[in-house]
């Protein structure tokens, strides 16, 4: 089987990270699956439930202290729950530098130590919220991740951004290949959040893969550095995990995404009321 | 004694000895027929470029520039690059190759240059160039990584991943010369032939020795083709003869079609010209012929009428490229001369590790410097403040003002050298290479004695 190269992108904060390594996790122990996540954000949190908070020094501060030729996999990379091997892209302090450069450059010199081994199932690309730059499209460049799975909930912004994030995707799909594999919900609890993620995916033309319901023990796995899989495999909570990581298994549903007009979302947006 | 290998204790740099990594895939990219470099970056990275190529060989050639002004950087640039092939192509019907050199602005916005390619083949080549054989790839040489050297090495390891192929053993070795003179090239062939080898020569650049002839043609180009570069993919060996120019190809070459690989010497002097005509023996089970001892008696003929007269325990400087640098440090050290100074103008972390330098440090019995990421100040410095006494000089033309500023002779060798007329032509590797550069020394200390008066007398009577 050939790996599976997967980029997880959506706007800040709507837990690109918790889903990427509580799904990671989950596919990990309950699928049997051999996981990567190469985190490619500068703020370098996309790995810490996984390593139970152990920090990572990351491949950008790597290089700035000790220089290219010093970043080594047995420098960068680190295993954690279930074997998932981690690696942190890094990058400059806010306000300072170019953030998108270090993710080319990190992807690069991982390809240059071969760090995406053959015996892999799954990449995981976790990208800084939207598709801001030329950089932070890197994941999904030729050769790279060839399916995207967009984080979203049912407010506005989350939507806008996801819709945002097609409109790169679909720029992209030409030259590179790539596809959206679908929209997770990570669920805010918002009135009509199920109808309006399903009417927003089919309207753009793909599905809503998983809807992650809420629940505290998320946060509560998160204090004590863990995913909820590690933290309790019996709560329910686990088994959402479980159930989006088979989805992502079986899922063959790859398309180039039809990303809306801003009237066309506003109308949307009007009709599930979220205006207020 | 000792020869510490050190890196410029300066931040900063004053008057580089490198340029950036773009002008290397540049050089690289002229040696092949029927091709077109597109830089994709701001002007000036062409400009320059073409400049400095231009004013060492004195000829005309041809590499474009996909523009990028302020627009492009806020909004990305890639759609530069899709105007400047369709114009290219449009407007130079026999190109077939397009290599697309990046420079640091297009790779730090991020466009996508791999991407584009394949869109562009899907579209533009195959909609608009349908009947055209046409071949685009892309070399990445971001001005921020490592120098003209590196950028010369990616740029051959990209030629040769993109068109290798295997195919029957043809029975040719490969000889990839590094960044040399079209007199090298021309000097190389020629002891190829008198070894009775046939090599596909990456890359064949004698054609910039350019003559003027009745049909008026002014731009010159390589001759390597795209043929040439697919046979490297079935040569039984893979020989670079510079570590740094060259090695990135032979060893993806060894990794794909395991092709075996020999790296150096570079064929500076007669010691490294003897090292390449043994391995070339052993690997083609040619003999070395009679016609080539007697060149190289001729060298030694040369070289002995020199060396301990003139050349012993003179005290030399050199800059440049680090395999050229490495050459003539242990050639200058076989005619008893004294290399005190090495200057590399980049710091690649491999220097150290190269067992050239590893054996100049264990063998040399006198103080020797070798300073990476070096510029010329390294040089002036030691000079002006520092007491350092230098007989000679041996760097390329952008030294020339620590040379007349400090009445130091120097000889022009490397890459640029546009304040002397002709050096292109003249091969520093080979015999020949070897008997050119102990009698250029020679000179250029016999002007010097007569300028400063110094014994010049004795030249009377040699």
């Amino acid at each position: 089987m050939t790996t599976r190269k997967v980029a997880i992108y959506g706007k800040g904060g709507i837990g690109k990270s918790t889903t990427t390594q509580n799904t990671a996790a989950a596919l990990s122990y309950f699928h049997g699956k051999h996981v990567f996540i190469h985190g490619c954000d500068p703020k370098a949190d996309s790995t810490r439930l996984i390593l139970g908070g152990k920090p990572q020094e990351t491949v950008m501060d790597t290089l700035r202290i000790h220089g290219a030729e010093k970043v080594t996999l047995d420098k960068v990379m680190k295993k954690g729950f279930g074997d998932i091997r981690c690696v942190e892209s890094g990058g400059p302090e806010p306000g300072v530098g170019c953030a998108g450069r270090g993710v080319i450059t990190a992807i690069d010199l991982m390809e240059e130590n071969d760090a995406y081994t053959e015996d892999l199932d799954f990449i995981f690309f976790d990208v800084l919220g939207d598709v801001v730059c030329g950089g932070f499209a890197m994941p999904i460049r030729d050769g790279k991740a060839q399916e995207v799975y967009i984080v979203a909930s049912g407010e506005m912004m989350a939507i806008y951004a996801a819709n945002n994030i097609c409109k790169g995707l679909v720029k992209y799909a030409k030259q590179s290949g790539v596809r959206l594999g679908g929209i997770i919900c990570n669920s805010r609890n918002v009135d009509g959040e199920k109808e309006f993620l399903e009417e927003f995916t089919a309207a753009i033309g793909t599905k809503m893969i998983h809807f992650v319901p809420r629940d505290n023990i998320v946060q509560k796995a998160e204090f004590n550095k863990k995913t909820v899989t590690e933290f309790d495999a019996k709560q329910n909570q686990a088994n959402e995990y479980r159930e989006l990581g088979r989805k992502i298994i079986e899922n063959e549903d790859f398309v180039i995404p039809r990303p809306l007009s801003m009237d066309q979302l506003e109308a949307m947006v009007v009709k599930y009321g979220m205006l207020n | 004694m000792t020869c510490e290998v050190k890196a410029k204790d300066r931040t900063g740099t004053i008057n580089p000895i490198f340029t950036c990594q773009p002008a290397g895939a540049q050089y690289a990219s002229i040696g092949i027929k029927d091709c077109i470099g597109i830089v994709h970056g701001g002007q000036g990275c062409v400009m320059f470029v073409r400049l400095l190529i231009s004013q060492h060989l004195k000829e005309n050639f041809e590499i474009a520039s996909s523009s990028v002004h302020e627009d492009g950087a806020v909004f990305g640039a890639l759609d530069r690059v899709e105007t400047a092939v369709d114009v290219l192509l449009s407007r130079y019907p026999h190109v077939k190759v397009v290599p697309i050199i990046t420079t640091c602005s297009t790779e730090v916005i991020g466009d996508d240059v791999d991407g584009l390619i394949t869109k562009l083949e899907e579209g533009l080549l195959a909609e608009k160039f349908a009947d055209r054989e046409v071949h685009l790839l892309p070399i990445h040489s971001p001005s921020f990584v490592g120098s003209m050297v590196s950028g010369y090495d990616v740029a051959v390891r990209d030629f040769v991943k993109k068109f290798a192929k295997k195919g029957a053993p043809n029975g040719k070795i490969n000889l990839i010369t590094g960044w040399v003179n079209p007199g090298d090239v021309k000097e190389l062939k020629h002891l190829l032939k008198e070894m009775d080898i046939d090599a596909t020569v990456l890359f064949e650049i004698e054609s910039f020795d350019s003559p003027i002839l009745p049909d008026g043609s002014a731009v010159s180009h390589g001759a390597t083709t795209i043929e040439d570069l697919q046979a490297t993919g079935s040569a039984s060996h893979t020989f670079a003869l510079n570590r740094y120019e060259g090695a990135k190809a032979a060893q993806l070459l060894e990794k794909k079609f395991k092709i075996p690989a020999v790296i150096g010497p570079t064929p500076i002097g007669i010691r490294n010209t003897d090292s390449l005509l043994k391995q070339l023996s052993q690997a083609t089970g040619k003999p070395i012929p009679t016609s080539l001892v007697k060149e190289r008696g001729i060298a030694l003929d040369a070289i002995t009428d020199v060396a301990h007269m003139f050349l012993a325990d003179k005290k030399v400087a050199i800059f440049g490229n680090p395999d050229l640098v490495i050459g003539l440090a242990e050639f200058c050290l076989d005619l008893e001369m004294k290399p005190t100074l090495l200057l590399l103008g980049d710091d690649n972390a491999g220097y150290v590790n190269d067992p050239r330098i590893k054996a100049l440090q264990e063998n040399v019995d006198y103080p020797m410097e070798i300073v990476t990421n070096a510029d010329f100040w390294d040089l002036e410095d030691r000079i002006k403040n520092k007491g350092l006494e230098l007989d000679l000089i041996l760097g390329h033309s952008k030294g020339r003002f620590v040379s007349i500023d400090y009445n130091i002779p120097m000889l022009r060798v490397g890459f640029p050298t546009y304040d002397r007329a002709g050096l292109f032509r003249n091969p520093v590797v080979g015999y020949s290479g070897a008997t050119w550069l102990a009698e250029q020394m020679a000179n250029a200390l016999f002007s010097d004695m007569e300028v400063k008066k110094n014994k010049e007398w004795l030249l009377n009577v040699w």
